[in-house]
Protein backbone atom coordinates (compact mmCIF):
# COMPACT_ATOMS: atom_id res chain seq x y z
CA UNK A 1 0.00 0.00 0.00
CA UNK A 2 2.89 2.32 1.15
CA UNK A 3 4.27 1.98 -2.36
CA UNK A 4 1.22 2.77 -4.15
CA UNK A 5 1.60 5.77 -2.57
CA UNK A 6 4.78 6.55 -3.27
CA UNK A 7 3.93 6.23 -7.06
CA UNK A 8 1.18 8.88 -7.02
CA UNK A 9 3.42 11.13 -4.93
CA UNK A 10 6.34 10.69 -6.99
CA UNK A 11 4.09 11.39 -10.39
CA UNK A 12 2.28 14.03 -8.19
CA UNK A 13 6.06 15.93 -7.90
CA UNK A 14 6.33 15.60 -11.45
CA UNK A 15 3.10 16.78 -12.93
CA UNK A 16 3.36 20.19 -9.96
CA UNK A 17 6.75 20.74 -11.66
CA UNK A 18 5.62 20.73 -15.02
CA UNK A 19 2.19 22.76 -14.71
CA UNK A 20 4.48 25.48 -12.58
CA UNK A 21 6.83 26.06 -15.62
CA UNK A 22 4.27 25.91 -17.75
CA UNK A 23 2.06 28.60 -16.52
CA UNK A 24 5.39 30.55 -16.08
CA UNK A 25 5.88 30.21 -20.04
CA UNK A 26 2.94 30.99 -20.59
CA UNK A 27 2.12 34.21 -18.67
CA UNK A 28 5.47 35.34 -21.25
CA UNK A 29 4.28 34.08 -23.89
CA UNK A 30 0.51 34.99 -23.90
CA UNK A 31 0.52 38.58 -24.51
CA UNK A 32 3.45 38.29 -27.50
CA UNK A 33 1.08 35.84 -29.29
CA UNK A 34 -2.05 38.02 -29.33
CA UNK A 35 -0.06 41.21 -30.02
CA UNK A 36 1.28 39.33 -33.18
CA UNK A 37 -2.10 37.99 -34.03
CA UNK A 38 -3.29 41.77 -33.70
CA UNK A 39 -0.71 42.86 -35.51
CA UNK A 40 -1.39 40.46 -38.69
CA UNK A 41 -4.96 41.49 -38.39
CA UNK A 42 -4.27 45.08 -38.61
CA UNK A 43 -1.87 44.43 -41.54
CA UNK A 44 -4.50 42.52 -43.60
CA UNK A 45 -7.21 44.89 -43.40
CA UNK A 46 -4.69 48.36 -44.14
CA UNK A 47 -3.78 45.91 -47.12
CA UNK A 48 -7.01 45.38 -48.36
CA UNK A 49 -8.61 48.72 -47.70
CA UNK A 50 -5.34 51.20 -48.57
CA UNK A 51 -7.15 54.45 -48.03
CA UNK A 52 -8.19 53.47 -44.77
CA UNK A 53 -6.66 54.99 -41.90
CA UNK A 54 -7.83 54.39 -38.82
CA UNK A 55 -10.55 50.91 -38.27
CA UNK A 56 -13.49 50.97 -36.04
CA UNK A 57 -14.90 47.57 -34.75
CA UNK A 58 -18.30 47.16 -34.98
CA UNK A 59 -19.62 43.66 -33.02
CA UNK A 60 -21.57 41.49 -34.48
CA UNK A 61 -21.65 37.76 -36.33
CA UNK A 62 -19.57 38.06 -37.82
CA UNK A 63 -17.91 41.19 -36.67
CA UNK A 64 -16.57 43.83 -39.28
CA UNK A 65 -15.01 47.18 -39.02
CA UNK A 66 -14.95 50.32 -40.42
CA UNK A 67 -12.31 51.97 -42.98
CA UNK A 68 -11.52 56.01 -42.47
CA UNK A 69 -9.57 58.22 -43.60
CA UNK A 70 -7.57 61.28 -41.91
CA UNK A 71 -10.90 63.17 -42.93
CA UNK A 72 -12.48 60.83 -40.59
CA UNK A 73 -14.71 59.83 -43.59
CA UNK A 74 -16.04 56.65 -44.38
CA UNK A 75 -14.07 54.75 -47.17
CA UNK A 76 -15.01 51.16 -46.71
CA UNK A 77 -15.26 48.05 -44.65
CA UNK A 78 -13.45 45.22 -44.06
CA UNK A 79 -15.06 41.69 -43.13
CA UNK A 80 -12.98 38.15 -42.91
CA UNK A 81 -15.15 35.14 -45.20
CA UNK A 82 -14.64 31.89 -43.88
CA UNK A 83 -15.39 28.87 -45.10
CA UNK A 84 -14.16 24.97 -45.22
CA UNK A 85 -12.86 24.91 -48.47
CA UNK A 86 -11.12 21.18 -50.29
CA UNK A 87 -8.80 20.58 -46.57
CA UNK A 88 -9.31 23.22 -44.32
CA UNK A 89 -11.14 26.55 -43.51
CA UNK A 90 -10.29 28.88 -45.96
CA UNK A 91 -9.93 32.81 -44.56
CA UNK A 92 -9.83 35.63 -46.18
CA UNK A 93 -9.83 39.28 -45.55
CA UNK A 94 -12.07 41.32 -47.87
CA UNK A 95 -12.01 45.16 -48.02
CA UNK A 96 -14.95 46.79 -50.01
CA UNK A 97 -15.69 50.73 -50.37
CA UNK A 98 -18.82 52.02 -49.00
CA UNK A 99 -20.82 50.44 -52.57
CA UNK A 100 -19.83 47.34 -51.08
CA UNK A 101 -17.51 47.20 -54.25
CA UNK A 102 -14.80 44.68 -53.21
CA UNK A 103 -11.40 46.48 -53.41
CA UNK A 104 -9.32 43.95 -52.69
CA UNK A 105 -8.86 40.60 -50.93
CA UNK A 106 -6.22 38.24 -49.54
CA UNK A 107 -6.38 35.17 -48.19
CA UNK A 108 -4.78 35.44 -44.35
CA UNK A 109 -5.00 31.37 -43.68
CA UNK A 110 -5.09 28.00 -45.72
CA UNK A 111 -4.56 24.40 -45.94
CA UNK A 112 -5.15 23.68 -48.90
CA UNK A 113 -3.94 21.34 -51.21
CA UNK A 114 0.11 22.18 -51.86
CA UNK A 115 0.65 23.24 -55.78
CA UNK A 116 -2.92 23.62 -56.45
CA UNK A 117 -5.43 24.90 -53.57
CA UNK A 118 -2.75 26.86 -51.98
CA UNK A 119 -1.82 28.78 -55.09
CA UNK A 120 -5.11 30.85 -53.76
CA UNK A 121 -2.47 32.82 -51.91
CA UNK A 122 -1.02 34.27 -55.17
CA UNK A 123 -1.46 37.78 -56.37
CA UNK A 124 -2.96 36.85 -59.45
CA UNK A 125 -5.61 34.79 -58.22
CA UNK A 126 -6.30 37.72 -55.74
CA UNK A 127 -6.29 40.75 -57.86
CA UNK A 128 -9.38 39.26 -59.70
CA UNK A 129 -11.70 39.93 -57.45
CA UNK A 130 -10.80 43.67 -56.86
CA UNK A 131 -13.74 45.82 -58.59
CA UNK A 132 -16.46 42.94 -58.25
CA UNK A 133 -19.60 43.27 -56.97
CA UNK A 134 -21.77 40.37 -55.34
CA UNK A 135 -24.36 39.50 -58.00
CA UNK A 136 -21.62 39.29 -60.44
CA UNK A 137 -19.29 36.62 -58.59
CA UNK A 138 -19.25 33.18 -60.27
CA UNK A 139 -16.44 31.07 -61.09
CA UNK A 140 -15.83 30.25 -64.78
CA UNK A 141 -17.29 26.53 -64.15
CA UNK A 142 -20.87 28.10 -63.02
CA UNK A 143 -20.51 30.30 -65.79
CA UNK A 144 -18.67 33.60 -64.62
CA UNK A 145 -15.70 35.08 -64.62
CA UNK A 146 -13.23 34.43 -61.87
CA UNK A 147 -11.01 32.11 -63.25
CA UNK A 148 -10.46 28.96 -60.79
CA UNK A 149 -7.50 27.70 -60.20
CA UNK A 150 -5.71 24.38 -61.98
CA UNK A 151 -7.17 21.66 -60.50
CA UNK A 152 -8.51 23.46 -57.60
CA UNK A 153 -12.60 24.40 -58.36
CA UNK A 154 -13.46 23.56 -54.72
CA UNK A 155 -10.53 26.00 -53.36
CA UNK A 156 -11.77 28.91 -55.71
CA UNK A 157 -15.55 28.27 -55.73
CA UNK A 158 -15.45 28.28 -51.76
CA UNK A 159 -13.79 31.50 -51.18
CA UNK A 160 -15.95 33.01 -53.88
CA UNK A 161 -19.00 31.59 -51.86
CA UNK A 162 -17.14 32.62 -48.22
CA UNK A 163 -17.00 36.22 -50.00
CA UNK A 164 -20.88 35.92 -50.88
CA UNK A 165 -22.48 34.61 -47.89
CA UNK A 166 -20.41 37.01 -45.42
CA UNK A 167 -21.80 39.73 -47.50
CA UNK A 168 -25.08 38.70 -46.85
CA UNK A 169 -24.41 38.05 -43.40
CA UNK A 170 -22.82 41.27 -42.45
CA UNK A 171 -25.61 44.27 -41.45
CA UNK A 172 -23.45 46.95 -43.33
CA UNK A 173 -25.31 50.12 -43.60
CA UNK A 174 -25.65 51.15 -47.23
CA UNK A 175 -26.74 54.23 -47.09
CA UNK A 176 -24.21 56.54 -49.48
CA UNK A 177 -21.86 58.61 -48.14
CA UNK A 178 -22.72 61.87 -50.22
CA UNK A 179 -20.16 61.39 -53.68
CA UNK A 180 -16.91 61.00 -51.35
CA UNK A 181 -16.45 57.46 -52.13
CA UNK A 182 -13.12 56.94 -52.88
CA UNK B 1 31.66 3.63 -26.95
CA UNK B 2 33.31 7.01 -26.92
CA UNK B 3 31.61 10.30 -26.62
CA UNK B 4 32.52 11.47 -30.13
CA UNK B 5 30.65 8.50 -31.35
CA UNK B 6 27.36 8.72 -29.13
CA UNK B 7 27.22 11.92 -30.85
CA UNK B 8 27.42 10.98 -34.68
CA UNK B 9 25.92 7.81 -34.68
CA UNK B 10 22.55 9.45 -34.94
CA UNK B 11 23.70 10.99 -38.12
CA UNK B 12 23.76 8.06 -40.20
CA UNK B 13 24.51 5.05 -38.54
CA UNK B 14 21.50 4.89 -36.54
CA UNK B 15 19.55 7.66 -38.47
CA UNK B 16 16.57 7.84 -36.80
CA UNK B 17 14.65 8.34 -39.87
CA UNK B 18 16.21 6.16 -42.61
CA UNK B 19 17.88 3.28 -40.24
CA UNK B 20 15.68 3.20 -37.15
CA UNK B 21 12.13 4.25 -38.97
CA UNK B 22 11.23 6.10 -36.31
CA UNK B 23 9.11 9.46 -36.54
CA UNK B 24 7.53 8.91 -39.89
CA UNK B 25 4.21 10.51 -39.77
CA UNK B 26 6.29 14.25 -39.27
CA UNK B 27 8.81 13.08 -41.97
CA UNK B 28 5.95 12.30 -44.54
CA UNK B 29 3.88 15.49 -43.40
CA UNK B 30 6.22 18.26 -43.18
CA UNK B 31 8.78 17.33 -45.72
CA UNK B 32 7.11 19.67 -48.19
CA UNK B 33 9.40 22.31 -47.96
CA UNK B 34 13.28 23.11 -46.70
CA UNK B 35 11.69 25.82 -44.39
CA UNK B 36 9.01 23.24 -42.40
CA UNK B 37 11.80 20.60 -42.69
CA UNK B 38 14.38 22.80 -40.38
CA UNK B 39 11.71 24.51 -38.24
CA UNK B 40 10.10 20.60 -37.22
CA UNK B 41 13.61 19.34 -36.99
CA UNK B 42 14.94 21.78 -34.64
CA UNK B 43 11.89 21.72 -32.93
CA UNK B 44 12.14 18.18 -31.87
CA UNK B 45 15.79 18.27 -31.66
CA UNK B 46 15.36 21.19 -28.94
CA UNK B 47 12.66 18.99 -27.46
CA UNK B 48 15.27 15.37 -27.49
CA UNK B 49 18.04 16.96 -25.37
CA UNK B 50 16.15 18.61 -23.02
CA UNK B 51 14.29 15.86 -21.80
CA UNK B 52 17.15 13.45 -22.39
CA UNK B 53 18.91 16.09 -20.08
CA UNK B 54 15.55 15.74 -17.75
CA UNK B 55 15.35 12.25 -18.36
CA UNK B 56 18.88 11.69 -17.16
CA UNK B 57 18.84 13.56 -13.97
CA UNK B 58 15.75 12.13 -12.19
CA UNK B 59 15.96 8.59 -13.74
CA UNK B 60 17.19 7.06 -9.74
CA UNK B 61 14.11 8.77 -8.56
CA UNK B 62 11.61 7.12 -11.04
CA UNK B 63 10.30 4.14 -9.49
CA UNK B 64 10.06 1.56 -12.50
CA UNK B 65 6.44 1.24 -12.82
CA UNK B 66 5.55 4.79 -13.99
CA UNK B 67 8.74 5.52 -15.38
CA UNK B 68 6.64 6.13 -19.29
CA UNK B 69 3.97 8.54 -17.76
CA UNK B 70 6.56 10.57 -15.91
CA UNK B 71 8.74 10.67 -19.27
CA UNK B 72 5.73 11.65 -20.77
CA UNK B 73 4.67 14.31 -18.80
CA UNK B 74 8.38 15.83 -19.23
CA UNK B 75 8.07 15.10 -22.78
CA UNK B 76 4.71 17.25 -22.80
CA UNK B 77 6.10 20.32 -20.78
CA UNK B 78 8.99 20.71 -23.27
CA UNK B 79 6.66 20.49 -26.59
CA UNK B 80 4.19 23.03 -24.93
CA UNK B 81 7.34 25.23 -24.74
CA UNK B 82 8.29 25.05 -27.75
CA UNK B 83 4.58 25.20 -29.26
CA UNK B 84 4.15 28.74 -27.19
CA UNK B 85 7.86 30.21 -28.03
CA UNK B 86 7.33 29.35 -31.57
CA UNK B 87 3.96 30.66 -31.98
CA UNK B 88 5.47 34.02 -30.12
CA UNK B 89 8.63 34.17 -32.06
CA UNK B 90 8.14 32.47 -35.16
CA UNK B 91 4.71 32.54 -36.39
CA UNK B 92 5.37 32.00 -39.99
CA UNK B 93 6.90 28.64 -39.45
CA UNK B 94 4.61 27.49 -36.45
CA UNK B 95 1.46 28.31 -38.58
CA UNK B 96 2.56 25.77 -41.63
CA UNK B 97 3.54 23.70 -39.52
CA UNK B 98 0.22 23.58 -37.80
CA UNK B 99 -0.70 20.19 -35.60
CA UNK B 100 2.67 18.72 -36.16
CA UNK B 101 3.80 20.30 -33.13
CA UNK B 102 2.25 19.48 -30.36
CA UNK B 103 2.01 16.11 -32.24
CA UNK B 104 6.45 15.90 -31.01
CA UNK B 105 4.68 14.65 -27.91
CA UNK B 106 4.20 11.32 -30.02
CA UNK B 107 6.94 11.35 -32.09
CA UNK B 108 8.76 7.85 -31.33
CA UNK B 109 11.84 9.04 -31.65
CA UNK B 110 11.61 11.14 -28.46
CA UNK B 111 10.20 8.63 -26.42
CA UNK B 112 12.40 6.17 -27.94
CA UNK B 113 15.38 7.95 -26.64
CA UNK B 114 14.37 8.64 -23.35
CA UNK B 115 13.40 4.54 -22.95
CA UNK B 116 16.44 3.47 -24.62
CA UNK B 117 19.28 6.17 -23.72
CA UNK B 118 18.88 8.38 -21.39
CA UNK B 119 16.82 6.05 -19.01
CA UNK B 120 20.50 4.39 -18.82
CA UNK B 121 23.01 7.00 -19.46
CA UNK B 122 25.03 9.83 -17.23
CA UNK B 123 23.98 13.51 -18.31
CA UNK B 124 26.51 13.96 -20.62
CA UNK B 125 25.84 10.90 -22.61
CA UNK B 126 22.61 11.61 -22.85
CA UNK B 127 22.83 15.14 -24.00
CA UNK B 128 24.99 13.89 -26.82
CA UNK B 129 22.63 11.50 -27.88
CA UNK B 130 20.05 13.67 -28.05
CA UNK B 131 21.51 16.55 -29.90
CA UNK B 132 22.88 13.78 -32.25
CA UNK B 133 19.35 11.94 -32.68
CA UNK B 134 17.84 15.21 -32.99
CA UNK B 135 20.14 16.53 -35.90
CA UNK B 136 20.35 13.14 -37.92
CA UNK B 137 16.46 13.55 -37.48
CA UNK B 138 16.85 17.90 -39.21
CA UNK B 139 19.13 16.23 -41.49
CA UNK B 140 16.74 13.31 -42.75
CA UNK B 141 13.65 15.94 -42.68
CA UNK B 142 16.14 18.65 -45.01
CA UNK B 143 17.29 15.98 -47.39
CA UNK B 144 13.57 14.51 -47.79
CA UNK B 145 11.90 18.31 -47.79
CA UNK B 146 14.91 19.66 -49.96
CA UNK B 147 14.11 16.91 -52.92
CA UNK B 148 10.69 17.14 -52.53
CA UNK B 149 10.74 21.23 -52.75
CA UNK B 150 13.48 20.87 -55.99
CA UNK B 151 11.21 18.52 -58.00
CA UNK B 152 7.18 19.54 -57.14
CA UNK B 153 8.03 22.98 -56.57
CA UNK B 154 11.21 24.36 -58.43
CA UNK B 155 11.99 26.00 -55.36
CA UNK B 156 14.71 25.62 -52.80
CA UNK B 157 14.34 27.54 -49.19
CA UNK B 158 11.27 29.34 -51.30
CA UNK B 159 13.74 30.69 -54.44
CA UNK B 160 12.87 29.73 -57.80
CA UNK B 161 15.57 27.68 -59.19
CA UNK B 162 13.95 27.52 -62.80
CA UNK B 163 12.79 29.81 -65.27
CA UNK B 164 8.70 30.38 -65.77
CA UNK B 165 8.66 28.01 -68.05
CA UNK B 166 9.55 24.95 -65.93
CA UNK B 167 6.62 22.72 -64.89
CA UNK B 168 7.04 21.52 -61.47
CA UNK B 169 6.45 17.99 -60.59
CA UNK B 170 3.53 18.26 -58.84
CA UNK B 171 3.19 14.58 -56.97
CA UNK B 172 6.59 15.30 -55.59
CA UNK B 173 5.02 17.53 -53.42
CA UNK B 174 1.61 15.58 -52.42
CA UNK B 175 1.70 12.80 -49.93
CA UNK B 176 2.83 10.22 -52.69
CA UNK B 177 5.79 12.21 -53.22
CA UNK B 178 7.04 11.97 -49.85
CA UNK B 179 6.48 7.84 -49.30
CA UNK B 180 8.68 7.88 -52.60
CA UNK B 181 11.09 9.88 -51.99
CA UNK B 182 12.18 8.09 -48.48
CA UNK B 183 11.36 5.11 -49.80
CA UNK B 184 13.97 5.69 -52.44
CA UNK B 185 16.67 7.50 -49.79
CA UNK B 186 15.90 4.50 -47.49
CA UNK B 187 16.78 2.03 -50.28
CA UNK B 188 20.08 3.83 -50.96
CA UNK B 189 21.02 3.28 -47.48
CA UNK B 190 20.38 -0.22 -47.41
CA UNK B 191 22.33 -0.82 -50.54
CA UNK B 192 25.41 1.10 -49.46
CA UNK B 193 25.18 -0.47 -45.90
CA UNK B 194 25.30 -3.88 -47.55
CA UNK B 195 28.35 -2.92 -49.42
CA UNK B 196 30.35 -2.10 -46.92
Amino acid sequence: MKYYFKLGFVLFIITAIASGVLAYMNTITQPIIEENQRVAQEKARKEVLPSAITFEEVAGDPSYYIGKNAEENIVGYTFVASLYGYSSDVQTMVGVNPDLVIVKIKIVSQAETPGLGANCEKLEFQTQFSGMQKDRMLVDKDGGTIVSLTGATITTRTITNSIKTAMDKLDIPTEKTDGRIE
Amino acid sequence: MTLLKEFTKGFIKENPVFVMALGLCPTLAVTSSVVNAIGMGLAATFVLVFSNIFISLIKNFIPPKIRIPAFIVVIASFVTIVDMVMNAYLPAIHKSLGLFIPLIVVNCIILGRAEAFASKNNLIRSILDGLGMGLGFTLALVVIGGIREVLGAGQFLGYNLFPETFQPMLVAILAPGAFIVMGLLMGLMNLKKKKN
